[in-house]
């Protein structure tokens, strides 16, 4: 293990037409860090999580995951050259994505859902697969749904199944897209409580989030973004105790009343 | 007015009405298969990324639903032999002619049960390392597919009875025999009214079958 930053940003830019979401981001996420990601809705916290695994093309900058450029590759000249789709297949499946609207796969069960991506994408024998699923099936607490319709669980249970289906794959990262957002109130306890045992077991973790005490109590680091720039990147004690930026204070102050 | 109904002519032609119905239930069958496998193609090229997969297909759909199917049909029997010298049985060219027809509107039905799909079914097939190829046929189609059965009856019934036009290329289907029967018989109304029945004995029991699948797969949405 070198001390060498799992995930690494550095001057990412991304437009939506003219406008522009991602400006010069730069930072590090070290292995088994948790970082949460907060600010306000448009500031490009969901777009920046997006390019992480290239689900979201940037167009200058850099992605680094474990040292490998994502997305891109560099041509003998040092220019950037959109990188085959194979490579990137390959380094999005060492990320776990956790979406805010689950996107389980409707037309399959809880336990097909988990097997997925192992047996199609990884080419793991189906009965292997099936006891990795179960295992992590039952670690979310799900261990009677296995057998159900995704339609059939509760908004916090689906999530949960997002999270066994993502941890399948054995990511060596997590990224969560405000996984509890989409919740009722009294749902997004039992989803913290999945995140915060992964994160103890020592997972590497982004998570954009709108829960202000999950960030708080969890994570190592937080990102404070506001229109398409880091605002402020500090342990969450300075962050919540004594932000250095009158933007993170007047954010908090709307979002804790 | 005293038009005396005689029911009793269908009863003895009966055979000829059997032997019609099994000339359109192949023409169904054959067109139907060609126009869901370019149908599909078509679909998924017009749903791509890359112009130069969606601009042919576009250009082909617009071509066959802006012209009458009835002209395609003469154009692939008469025409194509000039051009081309590739001659066709009759029943091949209806064939080919209403596949390459309902292809057309078909795909239209697959792009938009493609799009149908919410965008994060693809991110989340995507982010497990799924390439589009596997996203498709694990994630999307089977999902759009449900979504298809009811306007995919619809175009399955309009197709049958485009069959009909099969009878311009002389080719021995229901609408053909019904009319041959007519000129032996003179009795249009009771032989267009038995032609009316036999189709809506082929078509219903898709119907019925539709309604069950659409049952049966709403319950886990």
């Amino acid at each position: 293990m070198t001390d060498a930053p799992l995930i690494r940003v550095q001057n990412l830019h991304k437009k939506f037409g003219k406008l522009e979401v991602l400006r010069g981001v730069s930072f590090d996420v070290k292995r088994g860090e948790v970082m949460a990601i907060i600010g306000p809705s448009g500031s490009g916290k969901s777009t920046l999580l997006r390019c992480l695994n290239f689900l979201e093309q940037y167009e200058s900058g850099e992605v680094l995951f474990d040292n490998a450029l994502v997305g891109y590759r560099r041509d003998p000249g040092g220019k950037l050259r959109p990188d085959s789709e194979r490579n990137i297949r390959q380094i999005r499946a060492r990320m776990g994505m956790v979406f805010q609207s689950f996107n389980l796969f409707p037309h399959k069960t809880v336990l097909d859902n988990v097997v997925e991506g192992p047996v199609i994408v990884q080419r793991v024998a189906r009965s292997e697969a099936e006891d990795r699923a179960r295992r992590l099936i039952a670690r979310v607490g799900l261990a009677d749904k296995e057998s159900s319709f995704p339609a059939q669980l509760s908004g916090g249970q689906q999530q949960r199944a997002a999270i066994a289906r993502a941890l399948a794959m054995q990511p060596t990262a997590m990224l969560f897209d405000e996984p509890t957002s989409a919740l009722d109130p009294e749902l997004v306890g039992e989803v913290l409580e999945v995140m915060k045992a992964l994160a103890a077991e020592g997972m590497t973790m982004v998570v954009v989030t709108h829960e202000m005490g999950f960030a708080r109590q969890v994570a190592d680091r937080v990102m404070m973004m506001d229109r398409g720039e880091i605002v402020e990147l500090a342990p969450p004690q300075v962050i919540f105790g004594a932000p250095t930026s009158p933007r993170t204070a007047e954010f908090l102050r709307r979002v804790l009343h | 007015m005293g038009y005396s109904w005689q029911w009793q002519i269908i009863w003895d032609y009966r055979k000829v009405f059997i032997r019609g119905a099994e000339v359109t239930a192949e023409l169904t069958v054959w067109a139907l298969l060609l126009g869901l496998v370019l149908g599909l193609l078509l679909g998924l090229m017009r749903s791509s990324r890359l112009k130069l997969l969606r601009l042919p297909a576009a250009i082909y759909i617009d071509a066959f639903r802006a012209t009458p199917i009835l002209v395609q049909l003469v154009w692939i029997y008469y025409a194509l032999p000039i051009l081309m010298g590739v001659q066709m049985g009759n029943i091949t060219a209806a064939c080919v002619g209403i596949g390459l027809h309902e292809a057309a509107y078909i795909a239209e039905i697959f792009r938009a049960g493609i799009a149908s799909i919410h965008r994060g079914q693809s991110d989340a097939a995507k982010s497990l390392g799924m390439s589009y190829a596997q996203a498709m046929r694990r994630i999307i189609l089977p999902q759009a597919v449900r979504r298809m059965v009811p306007p995919f009856i619809n175009e399955f019934a309009t197709l049958m009875k485009l069959t009909t036009l099969g009878s311009v290329l002389a080719v021995n289907e229901l609408l053909h025999e019904a009319e041959n029967l007519i000129n032996n018989t003179y009795r249009p109304l009771e032989v267009y009214t038995a032609l009316a029945v036999v189709f809506a004995v082929l078509i219903y029991p898709f119907i019925l079958l539709s309604q069950r699948l659409e049952k049966k797969w709403t319950m886990h949405e």
